[in-house]
C-alpha cells in the first residue's frame, strides 16, 4: 500500500499534496460512497429482515405438470402433499385410482400416480386412508387434478423446503400456467389449504 | 506469453478492434438467443405427459339423450346451491344469502334475505318456504315473510338438502351425516339414515357436503348416499327400504369418488339424478335401472373447466341440481354457469 | 450492516429500548412464542374447522394424520452467509496486502468454492444481487432480505478501497476460474478490447429484466451454478463445463468477458483509494513482470509520444471520440427503445397477454391441456387484469429502452476515449479496474523476493533510472 515509496537513486521533485488525479479520485469515491449509501437506505428501507422462499398457492394451481420437469433439481422439490382433515377417506378415492379401475385395489394397473407414491390403508369400511411417499413423488399433479376435479380436493402441490434450494429466480415459477408461485416469508413457508379447493 | 509488438499503429488496432467486436455482436447474439429460444420453446408448448384425461368419459352416445332443452335462464343471485320447484311451478333457488323465487322463463316474483348463506330450500303445498341455513332452518311465508327461526340441532351440522312431505319437514344434514324429520312446528322428531346394525341400515358415507332428500310420490324419502354410489329409499320413520346404484364413470353408474349429488323425483317414481367431476343428469327406474340420459357431460361447458373459478370456499366444486315442475319439464340448476335449463322429453 | 442483538426468533426486530437484561427479553419472547404457537395449533384445529366441512367420525377413534411442515433454513443462516462474506473479504485483503501471499489466496479461493459454491451451491451471491436490488428500487411490493443487500454493498464498498479483491479468492466463481488456471494464453487486444465492454452490456439488461420484473438473466445464465448444485438445465451444464475448459488456458474467461458484478466492481476499484502493487516497495522497470499476468492487466511505464505531430493526432482523435459519444448516446437510446418491445416478451405475463390477444374468437379447449392452453384458459378468466399489467409492463420496456440503449451507447463511448487517451506511467503495475488482486505477479518481482527473504538485497544499479522516458530506453534491464 506504499504507492509513494520511490526509488532511492530517483531525483527529488516537487511534488503536490494532492495530485490533481488523487483529487479526482477521492471526489469520484466520496461520489461513490454516497451513492451507496443512498441506495443502501432506499432498499434498506424496503428491506426484510427474514429470507422470502417459494411456494405454491394451492388455490391458483392449474395442475399442468410443469412443476415435475422445470426444477433446476434432478427429482423436483415440488411433492403433492395431503390435508388430512378436507379427505374424505374414500374408497374410490379419484386421486388415488385412475378414472376406470379394474377393481379397487392397489393393483398397479388401478393406480393414477405414476410412481406409485400414494399409499393406501384400510381404516375401517368403508374409509381409507391415502398417505403421499415423498421419496416416490415426482409433483405431477395427476392425483391432484383427480382430487380436485371429483372429489374433496385434499391432496396438493407444495414446494418442500428441506428439499428445495430457494433458487433466487425459481425455475418453475417462470413456467407456471396458473401464476401459483410467490415468495413467503422463510419462518412461514407453507401456504396449506384450511377448505376445500 | 509473447513480447507485445509495440510499432502497432493506433489506427490498426482500432480498426481490429472493431472488427472484433462487429465478430463479437454476431457470436453473443447468436448464442443468446439460440439459448433464449430453447428455453422458450421447449416448456409450455408440449402436451402434459403425466394429464389427468377424462375426455373419453365426456362424451355421451346421443342414443341415450331423451330430452332437449327448451329454455334457459340464468340465475339472479351469485352462488346457487339448489332448486326446488314449487306451487305454480314457481322456481325456488336458494343461491347467495337467500332464495330467489322466479317463474318458468326466468322473470324474478320474489328475493327472500336469509342473512346468511342459503343452502337448501323446499316448498310445502301451501307456499310456505323452508329455507336451510348451514345449521338451522328458517321458515317464511309464501310472500317472503319470515315465520319462524328452528334451533340448530348442534355441532357439525350442515345442511344441504330440505325436503316436505306431508306434515314432516326433512332436513339433510350431511355434516352428521343424518336426515333429521322434523314436525312443521319445528320440533325434531326423528333421524333417519344413520348406522344401525339391527336395523340394517349402513349409514350414509359423506366425503363432501352434498346429502339431498326428497320425499316421492310414493311417500317413501330418497337419499343419496354419495359415498356408496347409492340412491336410499327410506320410510319417515327411517327404515331402509331400498337402495341402487353403482360406481362407475360409465353412463350407468355414478362417477368419481361421491355421486349422485343432487335428486328429484318424477311422479311416476322415477329418479332424476346429477352428479358432479363428470356434470349429467340422467333418469333411472324407481328400482334404479339407468334409462336414459337428460344433459350429458359434453353440453355443460362451463362445469368442465370448474377447477379455474375462485371463491369455492366450502367443498363447493361445480356440480347441478334438479327439480320436476307440474309438466315433468326437468330444470337442470348449473352451480358453475348459475343458469337453469329447462328440459322437456322429446317427442 | 451494523451488528445488532437479535434474538434467533424471526421478525423479533429491534432490541428493547427499555433497558431491561437481554436474557429476560430472550426468555420473554420465547413465552410468547410458544403461546403463540399453542394458540396456533389449536385455532388450526378448532376453529377453522368451523368453517370446513367435518370429516368423518371413525367409530374405531382413529386419528387424522397431520401434514407435515419441514421447515426451510433458518433465517440466521442469512446472517451466518453475511459473516463468513465478511471473514473472507476481510482475510482477502489482508493476504493481499500485508502478508502479500499467493499460497494464502489458494488456500482461501479453495474455501470459498467449497463455502460458497458447494455447500451454499452458489446462490446467494454478489453477482445475482444486484438484480435483487434493482428490482427492490422499482418494484414497491418486492422486500429484498437483509442479507442480500449485504452481498451487494459489502464487497463494492470495499472494491472501493481496495480494489476487486473479493474477485481475486472470495468469490465462488472468480475463485474456481482461478483454480482451474494451467496454461495461460494471452487473448490479443483486438478480441480483448470488445469483449471487455460485454460486462456492462450483461450488466445493463441484467437491470432492465430485472428491474422490470420480467426475470433474472444473470442467475438464468449462470453458468456455474450447475455445476456447484450438480444439476440444471442440460444446455447450461454444459456451457459451465465448457467455459471452465475454456478457463483452463484463457484466464478468468467470465470474469473478464461477462460478469456484470464484476463491471461495478471495475468501476468502484477504478477509483479505490489502494492499489496492489507488483513492488512491495518500488519499481525498477526490470521487466520482469511483464508477462506475469495470466490476465492481461499488467501495465507498462508509458510515456508522452516524442514529437508533437503525434501530440496532435492524438488530441484529434481524442476530439473525435468526445464528439462521437452524444451520438452513440442518442443511437444507442433509439436503438434500445427499439428493442424494447420484443424484449418485453420475456416477461410472462406480457407474452400470456400475446397469447390471450392472439386467441380472442377462438373456441376454448378441453380435456387434457398443454401448461400452455392451461395458462390462456387461466388467463380468460381475467383478461382485463392481464392486460392491463402487460401495458404497464411495456411501458416500463419503453423507457427501460431508451436507458438500456444509451447506457450501451455510453460504454462504447466511453471505451473508445479511454482507447484514445494516454496514460503517464513510470511503474510497471497492473491496470486498478482489471487487476483481480490473485497475488501471482508478486513473485515475479525481484524487490518482492527480497521482502521474503528469498534473495539478498543488492546495490542499487548504477547510472540512475530514468523515471520519464520509455522503459525500453537505457538501464532497468540488469538490475539484480
Amino acid at each position: 500500500m506504499k504507492s509513494d515509496i520511490r526509488h532511492p537513486k530517483a531525483e527529488p521533485e516537487e511534488q503536490p499534496a494532492v495530485t490533481r488525479r488523487q483529487f479526482l479520485r477521492n471526489g469520484a469515491r466520496a461520489a461513490a460512497l454516497t451513492g451507496l449509501g443512498g441506495l443502501a437506505a432506499i432498499v434498506a428501507s424496503r428491506s426484510a429482515a427474514k429470507g422470502t422462499v417459494w411456494q405454491i398457492d394451492p388455490q391458483k394451481c392449474v395442475r399442468c405438470g410443469n412443476c415435475a420437469t422445470a426444477c433446476v433439481l434432478e427429482q423436483s422439490a415440488v411433492k403433492c402433499v395431503h390435508a388430512f382433515a378436507i379427505c374424505g377417506y374414500c374408497q374410490l378415492c379419484t386421486g388415488y385410482f385412475e378414472p376406470e379401475p379394474n377393481d379397487l385395489n392397489t393393483g398397479a394397473e388401478n393406480c393414477l400416480c405414476p410412481t406409485a407414491a400414494i399409499k393406501r390403508t384400510y381404516v375401517e369400511d368403508p374409509y381409507y386412508e391415502y398417505t403421499i411417499d415423498e421419496r416416490l413423488c415426482i409433483g405431477c399433479a395427476k392425483c391432484v387434478e383427480g382430487c380436485n376435479r371429483f372429489g374433496n380436493g385434499s391432496l396438493f402441490l407444495q414446494v418442500r423446503h428441506d428439499r428445495c434450494v430457494s433458487c433466487n429466480e425459481c425455475a418453475i415459477s417462470k413456467v407456471c400456467a396458473g401464476d401459483a408461485f410467490r415468495r413467503v416469508p422463510a419462518d412461514q413457508p407453507y401456504l396449506l389449504k384450511t377448505t376445500s379447493h | 506469453m509473447k513480447n507485445r509488438d509495440r510499432n502497432i499503429t493506433r489506427r490498426r488496432f482500432l480498426r481490429e478492434t472493431a472488427g472484433g467486436a462487429g465478430l463479437l455482436t454476431v457470436g453473443s447474439g447468436t448464442f443468446a438467443a439460440s439459448v433464449g429460444l430453447a428455453g422458450a420453446a421447449s416448456v409450455g408448448k408440449d402436451p402434459n405427459p403425466f394429464a389427468y384425461d377424462v375426455e373419453r368419459l365426456r362424451k355421451t352416445d346421443p342414443k341415450l339423450i331423451h330430452y332437449e332443452q327448451i329454455g334457459r335462464f340464468a340465475g339472479l343471485s351469485p352462488d346457487p346451491r339448489r332448486i326446488v320447484i314449487g306451487p305454480e311451478d314457481r322456481v325456488y333457488i336458494a343461491a347467495g344469502n337467500g332464495v330467489s323465487v322466479l317463474d318458468r322463463e326466468g322473470t324474478r316474483i320474489n328475493s327472500i334475505d336469509l342473512g346468511t348463506a342459503a343452502r337448501c330450500v323446499a316448498v310445502a303445498g301451501d307456499g310456505t318456504i323452508y329455507a336451510g341455513a348451514r345449521d338451522h332452518v328458517e321458515v317464511f311465508d309464501s310472500k317472503g315473510k319470515r315465520l319462524a327461526t328452528w334451533d340448530s340441532p348442534g355441532k357439525r351440522t350442515w345442511f344441504t338438502g330440505l325436503a316436505v312431505g306431508g306434515n314432516d319437514v326433512f332436513a339433510a344434514d350431511a355434516g352428521n351425516r343424518v336426515v333429521l324429520r322434523y314436525e312443521k312446528s319445528g320440533k325434531l322428531a326423528g333421524r333417519i339414515g344413520e348406522k344401525n346394525k339391527e336395523r340394517n341400515i349402513p349409514g350414509l358415507i359423506m366425503p363432501s357436503p352434498y346429502l339431498d332428500v326428497k320425499v316421492g310420490h310414493d311417500g317413501l324419502l330418497r337419499v343419496n348416499n354419495t359415498g356408496r354410489h347409492r340412491v336410499e329409499a327410506y320410510t319417515p320413520s327411517g327404515d331402509l327400504e331400498l337402495s341402487w346404484g353403482k360406481p362407475t364413470s360409465a353412463i350407468e353408474g355414478f362417477c368419481g369418488c361421491c355421486n349422485p349429488v343432487g335428486l328429484a323425483m318424477l311422479p311416476d317414481g322415477r329418479h332424476v339424478t346429477c352428479e358432479k367431476g363428470l356434470p349429467r343428469v340422467k333418469v333411472y327406474s324407481p328400482e334404479g335401472v339407468f334409462q336414459s340420459v337428460v344433459a350429458g357431460a359434453e353440453s355443460f361447458v362451463e362445469n368442465a373447466k370448474a377447477t379455474f373459478v375462485k371463491g369455492t370456499e366450502d367443498c363447493r366444486l361445480g356440480g347441478l341440481d334438479a327439480a320436476v315442475d307440474s309438466q315433468q319439464r326437468i330444470y337442470i340448476l348449473d352451480l358453475v354457469a348459475n343458469d337453469v335449463r329447462v328440459m322437456k322429453h322429446k317427442a | 450492516m451494523r451488528a445488532e442483538t437479535r434474538s434467533p426468533i424471526p421478525g423479533a426486530g429491534k432490541p428493547n429500548p427499555d433497558g431491561r437484561s437481554p436474557k429476560f427479553e430472550l426468555r420473554r419472547r420465547w413465552i410468547w412464542f410458544l403461546w403463540g404457537v399453542l394458540l396456533l395449533v389449536l385455532s388450526a384445529s378448532v376453529a377453522v374447522a368451523e368453517h370446513r366441512f367435518p370429516p368423518p367420525d371413525f367409530e374405531t377413534g382413529h386419528q387424522l394424520p397431520v401434514t407435515t411442515t419441514r421447515p426451510a433454513r433458518a433465517v440466521w443462516f442469512q446472517y451466518l452467509d453475511v459473516a463468513v462474506l465478511a471473514a473472507s473479504l476481510g482475510m482477502a485483503n489482508w493476504l493481499i496486502y500485508k502478508r502479500r501471499s499467493r499460497k494464502g489466496l489458494i488456500v482461501l479461493s479453495i474455501f470459498s468454492v467449497l463455502y460458497f459454491g458447494f455447500w451454499r451451491k452458489g446462490c446467494i451471491c454478489a453477482i445475482g444481487s444486484l438484480q435483487n436490488v434493482s428490482l427492490a428500487l422499482c418494484d414497491r411490493s418486492y422486500a429484498v432480505p437483509v442479507g442480500v443487500v449485504a452481498f451487494f454493498l459489502l464487497p463494492l464498498a470495499l472494491a472501493l478501497f481496495a480494489g476487486r479483491s473479493f474477485c481475486a479468492a472470495v468469490c465462488p466463481h472468480g475463485a474456481l476460474q482461478d483454480l482451474v488456471l494451467l496454461k495461460p494464453v494471452k487473448v490479443p487486444a483486438w478480441l480483448e478490447q470488445p469483449l471487455s465492454v460485454l460486462p456492462y452490456i450483461y450488466l445493463g439488461a441484467g437491470v432492465l429484466f430485472s428491474a422490470t420484473g420480467s426475470a433474472f438473466i444473470i442467475c438464468q445464465y449462470d453458468p456455474f451454478v450447475p455445476i456447484f448444485r450438480m444439476s440444471g438445465r442440460g444446455l447450461m451444464v454444459l456451457s459451465g463445463a465448457a467455459l471452465l475448459l475454456l478457463g483452463v488456458f484463457v484466464g478468468r474467461p467470465y470474469c473478464r468477458f461477462l460478469c456484470p458484478y464484476g463491471a461495478l466492481l471495475k468501476l468502484g476499484a477504478i477509483v479505490a483509494k489502494w492499489r496492489v502493487r507488483v513492488t512491495p516497495d518500488y519499481c525498477t522497470q526490470c521487466r520482469l513482470c511483464e508477462a506475469s499476468c495470466p490476465f492481461g492487466a499488467m501495465r507498462e511505464p508509458q510515456s508522452s509520444p516524442a514529437g508533437a505531430q503525434a501530440l496532435v493526432k492524438d488530441r484529434q482523435r481524442l476530439a473525435w471520440m468526445l464528439a462521437l459519444l452524444p451520438v452513440l448516446l442518442a443511437g444507442g437510446g433509439w436503438l434500445g427503445h427499439q428493442l424494447g418491445a420484443p424484449a418485453s416478451r420475456l416477461h410472462p405475463t406480457v407474452s400470456l397477454a400475446d397469447q390471450l390477444v392472439r386467441a380472442e374468437g377462438v373456441a376454448p379447449k378441453f380435456g387434457a391441456l398443454s401448461p400452455d392452453d392451461l395458462a390462456l384458459e387461466r388467463a380468460r378468466q381475467e383478461p382485463k387484469e392481464i392486460l392491463t399489467e402487460a401495458a404497464g409492463i411495456r411501458h416500463k420496456f419503453d423507457l427501460g429502452g431508451w436507458i438500456f440503449g444509451a447506457w450501451v451507447g455510453l460504454v462504447i463511448g466511453t471505451k473508445l476515449i479511454s482507447l484514445s487517451v494516454r496514460r503517464k506511467r513510470t511503474d510497471y503495475e497492473p491496470d486498478r479496474g482489471e487487476c483481480f488482486a490473485c497475488a501471482r505477479c508478486f513473485e515475479y518481482c525481484p524487490n518482492e523476493l527480497v521482502r521474503r527473504g528469498l534473495m539478498p538485497a543488492a546495490a542499487p544499479v548504477e547510472g540512475g533510472v530514468a523515471r520519464s522516458g520509455p522503459a525500453s530506453a537505457t538501464v532497468g534491464g540488469s538490475s539484480v
